[in-house]
């Protein structure tokens, strides 16, 4: 049985992979990865709360319990990334990101490091490693509703050969059971959402602390005229209805933005082209084995959850991959990321340009 | 677990209502509600109370009640109380609160370093004071360690410093003050005898509500208000009289004064017991502070090379609640200063647990409560010895 770090946030999917793995007879020892601490106006980040939780539970478990400092490198690699691209007016996935380079990176070196075999998180995801000469194949989890390869994508092969995803097998339902059944103290602990440490609702109050943002028009994609104002384009996403404030008859989406003139293009037209793209430029692609040799039996998934849709060619460049699909697909902004799966195994995938 | 099986042991950070504090507060929660400034003669009935209550409050500490001023707890009291520094020199020990040092660093400020046994040196603090200090604040007792600091002893040096400046014509005032929302209940807070210039006091250690505090000030100390509007409280403290909490907090403090000596006796012989049964189990825990100075109430321990968050979570599973000085989740792992002012080592600050034993506790549930700590403190010992 290996030395395995567990990664545990204090919420109930890392609480009960702990369990599992130390029913399995590994030798457990938990991390607290401190990402974030600070509280902003009208955000008060519960970390301390988050790390008792996690400790009480590694606390009950009988393992040892660590805390990794990693806030220089977060805000570094993740929440400097963020900014960035929302200030280029694209829509960027930070956990993406964190897994990339704060989890499946820092968190096993560090614990390599301190005497580690394998690393595991409680994300909903599947390693493979049998009949495997290259390593290990990162597969979709049991329970499709809860998979998490969408954010994983990014992780590379040999830090998959180290890792090991002990709630792959099971639903979310099962792993609620397994922490009552247990007493583990996160049993009923609320999920959280979004973006780890700011919730879907306070991206703008987030981002409003370290951009300046500038008021501009929204103009009328079809005439052409200034409809309102808005208080920065790179609070908007392609796609957006609500928060447009220029309220009155038939809804408006959000069908452009130009940073450069900082506007944004709205329309009643939900049928507007710039809305339905049947190929996408992917940018930063990311293979974990080799680039598929063919496009035939793929599927790709723009956004965590979405539907899997069939992958009409793929055609490699050598700075940019086009993406065609089947028939276009609603509103999919720059900045985010297509993951591409053969069957149940994630292949890899790139950034929409 | 259940409220019913919780052995409290963390009296020093909250206490439960008394009944009684209770009864006596429900009143001015729903009929008499009114505000003691209106000109009606229900409120003017209000006003009445109030001040009576004012007057109880003052009574218990030898004071006058036009010399009680209320707030919502004793860190308000501290600032309004440290405001009486003026733009001179404030002298205070490293052991304070942090509400005591916080507002310290607004003025310039002396902190007297404490040695190991947590009790601060009168001849430090002479020594520490200035032609320019104004003002002195050390606590009764200190919360973490329980240790009782020699206030009349202190105050005999204010007041020579005092007489000195008398004697030379120099008008600088130079006051003591003193937080005392741990020692009371436990301790004697007679102004007269500690020989105190100013007293924080606070509710929601003696069963009393929380968020009410009062600071007592001699009649001739220039405070300046932390919180302005209408005027109440002679102008140091505006905002509408929390009638309901003033009476309780009189109540809270009256129980407390009557039942003093009992509890000490009764607490300081459950803290004996408490200590020897770890001591007996444990011969490499240490105890911190001082054995004789100490609150009857209190005992600190460390476990060294043992991670005491830990021991906080494995007993409160068994119900026991207890406190910690080592850098915890519950204080954003920072550890606490005190420890760290006293010169403990990193693993003696780690290993540290705080009982605080009040009335919430008896023979039966502290014997069991020590059963509880010598079994988790054991078998985290043979955990950390087979990791």
């Amino acid at each position: 049985m290996a030395r395995v770090f567990v990664g545990m946030s204090g919420g109930v999917d890392s609480s009960v992979a702990a369990a599992l793995l130390k029913d399995q007879g590994h030798h457990v020892v938990g991390v607290y990865m401190k990402n974030w601490s600070q509280d902003l106006p009208g955000m008060r980040c519960p970390w301390a709360e988050d790390l008792a939780d996690a400790k009480r539970v590694a606390v009950g478990l009988g393992i040892d319990f660590q805390v990794f400092d990693f806030e220089k490198e977060y805000r570094e690699k993740v929440v400097q990334y963020m900014i960035d691209e929302y200030e280029a007016g694209r829509t960027p996935n930070p956990d993406i990101m964190c897994n990339q380079e704060v989890k499946f990176k820092l968190f096993l070196e560090a614990a390599l490091e301190q005497g580690a075999e394998m690393i595991a998180t409680g994300h909903y995801a599947k390693v493979e490693r049998e009949e495997l000469a290259q390593g290990a194949r990162l597969m979709r989890a049991v329970d499709s509703e809860k998979d998490q390869t969408y954010f994983l994508y990014r992780v590379t092969a040999e830090a998959l050969t180290k890792t090991l995803f002990p709630l792959g097998e099971y639903t979310k339902q099962q792993v609620r059971e397994i922490a009552k059944e247990k007493g583990l103290f996160t049993a009923h602990k609320k999920e959280s959402m979004g973006v780890c440490f700011v919730g879907e609702v306070g991206m703008r109050e987030f981002l409003n602390q370290f951009v300046e943002a500038f008021p501009g028009d929204i103009i009328d994609k079809q005439t052409g005229k200034a409809l309102g104002r808005h208080d920065g384009a790179l609070f908007y996403t392609l796609g957006q209805r609500h928060g447009l404030d220029i309220g009155g008859g038939l809804p408006y989406y959000v069908v452009g933005k130009d940073m450069q003139a900082n506007q944004v293009f709205v329309s009643t037209n939900l049928n507007d082209a710039a809305m339905w793209p049947n190929e996408l430029s992917l940018g930063s692609v990311h293979w974990i084995h080799n680039p598929p040799q063919s496009h035939e039996n793929l599927t790709v998934r723009l956004r965590h959850r979405g539907e899997l849709l069939p992958v009409a060619n793929l055609a490699m460049g050598s700075d940019t991959t086009m993406l065609s699909l089947d028939k276009p697909e609603r509103a999919v902004a720059s900045g985010q990321s297509a993951v591409i799966y053969r069957g149940d195994e994630v292949l890899g995938g790139g950034i929409v340009v | 677990m259940s409220d019913s099986e919780i052995i409290y042991l963390d009296h020093a950070a909250a206490t439960p209502m008394d009944q009684r504090v209770m009864l006596a507060m429900q009143p001015f929660l729903s009929n008499d509600f009114y505000n003691p400034s209106s000109p009606y003669a229900p409120a003017v009935e209000i006003r009445r109370k109030l001040e009576n209550a004012r007057h109880r409050l003052a009574v218990c500490f030898g004071g006058k009640a036009d010399e009680v001023v209320i707030t919502a707890g004793a860190t308000e009291s501290i600032a309004l109380a440290m405001t009486a520094a003026q733009g001179g020199h404030v002298v205070t020990s490293a052991i304070e609160h942090e509400a005591v040092l916080a507002n310290a660093r607004q003025y310039s400020h002396t902190i007297v370093p404490v040695g190991k046994c947590g009790i601060v040196s009168v001849s430090d603090i002479a020594a520490a004071i200035t032609p320019k200090t104004t003002l002195v604040s050390i606590a009764l007792a200190n919360s973490e360690l329980g240790t009782i600091q020699p206030l009349s002893d202190i105050a005999r040096v204010v007041e020579k410093v005092r007489r000195e400046r008398l004697e030379r014509h120099d008008s600088t005032p130079i006051w003591l003050h003193t937080d005392a929302s741990q020692g009371v209940g436990q301790l004697d807070i007679s102004v007269a005898r500690l020989g105190v210039d100013m007293l924080s006091l606070n509710a929601g250690k003696i069963y009393g509500p929380k968020q009410v505090g009062l600071l007592w000030r001699r009649g001739m100390i220039c405070l300046q208000p932390v919180i302005l509007g209408g005027g109440q409280e002679m102008g140091l403290r505006s905002g509408t009289e929390n009638v309901a909490g003033v009476i309780g907090f009189a109540t809270a403090l009256e129980l407390a004064t009557a039942h003093r000596k009992s509890e000490v006796a009764r607490l300081s012989m459950l803290r004996d017991q408490l200590e020897k049964s770890l001591m007996n189990h444990f011969p490499d825990m240490t105890v911190n502070g001082n054995a004789k100075k100490r609150l009857a109430g209190h005992l600190h321990v460390s476990f060294p090379g043992i991670d005491a968050e830990r021991l906080v979570f494995m007993l409160e599973s068994k119900g026991v609640l207890v406190a910690t000085g080592s850098a915890c989740a519950a204080n954003k792992q920072t550890g606490s200063a005190t420890l760290k002012a006293i010169g403990l080592e990193e693993d003696e600050r780690n290993g540290s647990l705080r009982f605080s034993l009040g009335r919430l506790n008896d023979e039966e549930n502290s014997k069991r409560a020590a059963q509880y700590i010598v079994a988790v403190v054991s078998q985290e010992y043979e955990r950390v010895r087979h990791a």
